[in-house]
């Protein structure tokens, strides 16, 4: 079986919002709608910090990460059980998608939802150019929207949009249920957290914090199970690299965070603004 | 929208943009997915995959990008941007703003048609109606190129060629400019000369030869193999530089330590092991106490001092110049210094790149004249920069100074990569002089993993004297910030007309914009070739369209980015009458009889450019999309320095000065930072405007998607200084000193050091509330930089008035009523 999921190493990324615009484009959504938000874990809004400026000359406590988030396509989707007429459903593959033919706009599914993965088209959506962009069709006013994995594009053997467009290569998808996968290697090597891992949901998106992972290269928009090598590394080794081999002066690199379970960080919803 | 009638394919097949567009066939056209049947995906709704016409084409303004990308089309319409792998593919890359041209090349702030100013006429120019209220009617080419050429060549026959300036700035990286300065030193006109962002390589250059925006660094390929990168005012992750993060990045997970010396707790410092909170303008003196560590730690490559550098030069103690050859040896060379032998102490003359066991410290006597080394003046002038005694001064922990400088002295090869942040301090080029010899002093120069730069050097394409031919005789050159002086008093020299390409300087992105709108308004002629209306377009007399990238073909150089040319094929057609650069320059050259001198048409000119270049072939170029320039090397200042010496400058007898100030060795000079500047407690707040992700210079402004991320213009402020004001999180606030003023909504945030202040860069008038943050910069320059002075700025801050009309941020508008707003002229 296949199981897609997506690794964000949240060492690597820089919060550039390619991912979040990028999904955008591809998906056709509307504006004032975000499937995929880059939320900052630190001040209580976009790109500031927590803690407090240093006033002694040191390095402070001030912290700052980013966390892209969107729909985490949980094996235990609260979204899929509450949602009345089955329009919400799990793929074969894991992947959480809607039939928006089906969704009858009851929204059980964004109150069931502890990600803030879902947005509803309360209007007519706008699009600009308002011909839409990317390589769906839009959506109807009235039915629930949310990232797909870009479902329409892993069925030909691409990988996400978000995953292609990431500059900082900190976006890895992959099976699952493959061993040999960077996704399962990653999530085997390095320290994983799912978010709000204690409601249960089970996502198949984790990410990476602490020590920085080799991220995943990309020369290709072809999914990684497309491809003859698979190696994220240049050497073309194909293991994942050793702790002795990758450090330099034996010292371990970048600080470190972890997402703390129990609350998703602030986002400012798009409606509003997001940079207020 | 809903039932896919739009998209059905047999509408695609009858009306597929390749046809439309007579691209297809060639390797750059390419179906991405080869796809029999539509693809209804699982949940009944259309997916267009492999549906649509890819361009490979190339993104092309001023940033570290020059991201070679795919343009997807689909019914005629640009549907997506993805980014496309160059020849090598390491470099693939794009950004927020690239993959955004989806938006803005159907933007409202296009321009249309060519357009003149309704009550400009060339013998009635009417400067005052000039400004926000200009009206503006439509004209036809001819008769616009008519006017221009006209007017330009009656002001040349009464006032002199150089009476009319050429203004290119950077908004676009194709090689109309090439043309553009062929066709001004053929008429004998002033152009531009550059003083934006070149204060630190000046700085750099005196020190080794090399050097103009920012001195040249190894290849982005090569920064994986740096141990440490001290990353020196600059948010690297965040700021136009982002397409290369991940090769930071994989040094990082390599196991290179990364420092971040920055004012502002950035994206990039937040990634560090080691920030250094220095404060604004203290960075010669942080620099300096490294170097006390580097001497008291004896941590110094004295074997690339010796080999390298002059370290071991001796400088005549009567004089305070260098001692040469010519001094000592019957046949010396007057160029070449002096050193003497450890031991034997007797004197031997420099050669470039040779070793030998010359003293590097003391002071000895040949031929009865006193002398002491460069590097014992060095350490001698270091010696009261001890990281303890300026800790305070600099705002920096003394310990972490010595860690930082350690990591970079023992771990191996690494680097000093700055940004132009410190060369926008009055005196930043004292930054470059400073960070060139403590690398020197490290060794830090010629080996893989060092780093000189935030950015690479990059591939330009070489040709020639095509800007400048044999047999023209250009008029002088003028330093931006010499402008106003210029159009408004004629020193050094009248300027009454103006062609501008590729720039939004004059209107938005010059310092004190006030002083510029009246240099604007003496000018008898102001014409502004643009892509969008921009404030400086809202200035002009004459009007040019320009399509956007994707509608005119070029080669785009990947200058400071990589080492490649690219191939910027074009997506559609010119919409409306827009038109390349390359039309209108040629249209006035054939008017002035310099027809002959400018290829008919681009592709004819692009591939006449191409031959120009040894490394490029025109038709694997155009082919490919993208060729790597194989002459660029990845390693850099593996040869001789380019200086009378062939070595590194560790001491220069024959400096500037400025302010009673001589730069022999690295001496601090503040302007407006110090805190003993005359007016710090009138505008008691420094005053920065960072390059964001969000914008490059000012374009892509209008970006919808990106505006629903960052809507509006904001005032960067620490809480502590926001409440000792009075003012709230979110409040409109009123920022303002001697010169202008600005409202801006306030954003409480901990990562800006109390004291400094910042408001993005790169927003248009329509953006602001009241005012525009280019109404606080001003113009002055030092002497040796002559670099314009962004962010030697202060101001003061306090609640804006009641009064102040917010609208255009209401509930109603929340990416801002000037992003949906279509100019009134010029379409």
């Amino acid at each position: 079986m296949t199981k897609h999921g997506l690794v964000i190493d949240q060492e690597r990324c820089i919060g550039c919002q390619a991912c979040a615009v990028s999904c955008k484009q591809e998906n056709n959504v509307p504006m004032g709608q975000f499937w995929n938000r880059v939320l900052t874990e630190g001040g209580e809004k976009m790109d500031t910090p927590s803690g407090g400026y240093p006033e002694d000359g040191g390095s402070g406590s001030l912290d700052m990460q980013y966390q892209p988030t969107a729909c985490q396509h949980c094996e235990n989707a609260p979204c899929v059980k509450v949602c009345p007429v089955n329009a919400t459903y799990t793929r074969d593959d894991g992947i959480v998608e809607i039939d928006y033919d089906k969704c009858i706009g009851c929204r059980y599914c964004m109150a069931a939802c502890p990600y803030n993965a879902r947005v509803f088209n309360w209007d007519e959506p706008e699009h600009m150019p308002e011909e839409g962009t990317g390589d769906v069709e839009a959506r109807p006013q009235g039915v629930v929207e949310k990232c797909t994995f870009c479902s329409h594009r892993v069925d030909e053997g691409l990988d996400p949009a978000c995953v292609v467009n990431c500059p900082a290569d900190a976006r890895i998808f992959g099976d699952l249920d493959d061993e040999s996968s960077t996704v399962s290697k990653y999530i085997d090597k390095y320290e994983t957290d799912q978010l709000l891992e204690d409601r249960g949901t089970d996502p198949n998106t984790y990410y990476i914090s602490g020590e920085m992972s080799p991220g995943r290269p990309q020369t290709s928009d072809k999914m990684e199970s497309e491809l003859d090598d698979v190696s994220p590394w240049s050497d073309g080794d194909d293991d994942v690299p050793s702790e002795e081999a990758d450090s330099v002066g034996g010292e371990s690199s970048g600080s470190s965070h972890s997402v703390e379970g129990g609350e998703i960080p602030y986002a400012t919803p798009a409606k509003s603004g997001g940079d207020d | 929208m809903t039932d896919g009638k739009a998209y059905r394919r047999d509408v695609l097949k009858a009306g597929g943009a390749a046809a439309a567009l007579g691209v297809g066939g060639s390797g750059f056209l390419q179906t991405l997915v080869e796809s029999e049947e539509d693809q209804p995906s699982t949940s009944g709704f259309e997916n267009f995959v492999g549906q649509n016409d890819v361009v490979q084409t190339v993104c092309s303004p001023n940033c570290r990008g020059k991201c070679p990308i795919d343009v997807h089309v689909r019914d005629g319409q640009v549907k997506k941007i993805e980014p496309h792998p160059p020849e090598d593919e390491q470099y693939k890359r794009a950004c927020v703003l690239g993959l955004s041209h989806t938006q803005r090349v159907y933007d409202p702030t296009r321009l249309k048609y060519p357009m003149k100013r309704a009550d400009w006429s060339p013998d009635e120019p009417n400067p005052q109606g000039r400004g926000p209220d200009a009206e503006f009617e439509r004209v036809s080419w001819d008769e616009a190129l008519d006017l221009v050429a006209d007017k330009m060549q009656s002001l040349k026959a009464d006032h002199g060629a150089e009476s009319v300036l050429f203004h290119e700035g950077s908004g676009n990286y194709g090689q109309s400019g090439k043309s553009f300065k062929r066709l001004a030193s053929l008429f004998g006109a002033t152009q531009s000369a550059w003083g934006i962002d070149t204060n630190v390589g000046r700085g750099f250059n005196r020190v080794t030869g090399v050097g103009a925006f920012l001195p040249p660094t190894n290849e982005a390929e090569d920064w994986e193999n740096a141990n440490t990168i001290i990353i020196w005012g600059a948010d690297t992750f965040a700021s136009q530089f982002q397409m290369d993060a991940s090769k930071v990045l994989d040094a990082v997970e390599n196991g290179a330590k990364l420092v971040v010396v920055d004012p502002v707790y950035t994206t990039t410092a937040s990634k560090a092991d080691l920030w250094l909170p220095v404060e604004p303008g203290k960075d010669v003196h942080l620099a300096l106490a490294m170097m006390h560590t580097v001497f008291e730690d004896e941590t110094y490559d004295e074997d690339f001092l010796r080999t390298r550098t002059t370290a071991p030069a001796l400088i005549r103690k009567d004089t305070g110049e260098l001692l040469k050859a010519s001094d000592v040896f019957g046949d010396g060379g007057e160029q070449q210094v002096v050193a003497v032998e450890q031991g034997s102490n007797s004197p031997v003359a420099l050669e470039p790149e040779t070793g030998g066991a010359y003293a590097l410290f003391g002071e000895f006597t040949v031929d009865g004249i006193q002398c002491e080394t460069a590097l014992t003046r060095l350490r001698d002038h270091v010696a009261d920069y001890a990281p303890e005694k300026v800790a305070e001064k600099v705002g920096v922990d003394a310990e972490n100074i010595r860690t930082a400088i350690r990591w970079l002295a023992t771990r191996g090869p690494g680097g000093i990569a700055p940004s132009y942040a410190i060369g926008r301090y009055k005196h930043g080029h004292i930054f470059g002089q400073a960070y060139a010899m403590l690398m020197g002093l490290t060794g830090d120069y010629g080996r893989h993993g060092n780093i000189h730069a935030e950015h690479s050097g990059g591939a330009t394409l070489a040709a020639g004297d095509w800007a400048a031919p044999d047999d023209a005789d250009p008029g002088p050159s003028l330093y931006f910030p010499d402008y106003p002086d210029a159009m408004i008093d004629g020193d050094p020299h009248e300027i009454r007309a103006v062609y501008s390409i590729e720039s939004n300087m004059m209107g938005n992105q010059f310092p004190d914009r006030q002083r510029f709108r009246e240099a604007i308004s003496s000018l008898e002629l102001f014409v502004v070739a643009d892509m969008h209306h921009t404030d400086t377009v809202q200035n002009a007399d004459i009007i040019f369209p320009v399509p956007h990238w994707f509608e005119q073909e070029d080669i785009v150089s990947g200058w400071g980015s990589h080492p490649h040319l690219g191939y910027r094929h074009k997506v559609q057609e010119p919409m409306w009458e827009a038109k390349d650069d390359y039309y209108a320059i040629r249209g006035l050259a054939e008017r002035f009889g310099y027809g002959d001198r400018f290829p008919e048409t681009k592709r004819d000119l692009l591939r006449k450019l191409a031959g120009r270049d040894d490394d490029i072939d025109f038709d694997t170029l155009f082919e490919q999309g993208t060729q790597k320039k194989e002459s660029v090397p990845i390693v850099k200042y593996t040869d001789e320095f380019p200086t009378e010496t062939g070595r590194i400058k560790m001491y220069d007898d024959d400096a500037p000065s400025e302010e009673g100030v001589t730069f022999d060795v690295p001496r601090p000079l503040e302007d407006r930072t110090a805190d003993d500047y005359e007016k710090a407690d009138e505008y008691p707040l420094i005053f920065m405007q960072k390059h964001s992700r969000f914008r490059i210079h000012s374009q892509y402004e209008m970006l919808n998607w990106v505006r629903e991320i960052n809507p509006e213009p904001q005032l960067d402020i620490h809480p502590k200084d926001a409440k000792a004001r009075g003012i709230d999180d979110g409040e409109y606030v009123r920022v303002y000193n001697d010169r202008g003023e600005m409202v801006v909504k306030a954003k409480y945030n901990d990562a800006f050091q109390p004291g400094l202040v910042n408001t993005d860069q790169g927003w248009w008038s329509r953006d602001f509330v009241e005012g525009h943050l280019q109404d606080l910069t001003h113009n002055e320059v030092s002497e040796v930089g002559q670099t314009m002075a962004f962010y030697d700025v202060r101001v003061a801050v306090e609640s804006a008035p009641d009064d102040v009309d917010t609208d255009k941020y209401g509930s109603d508008n929340p990416r801002g009523s000037g992003a949906k707003a279509t100019p009134t002229g010029g379409d």
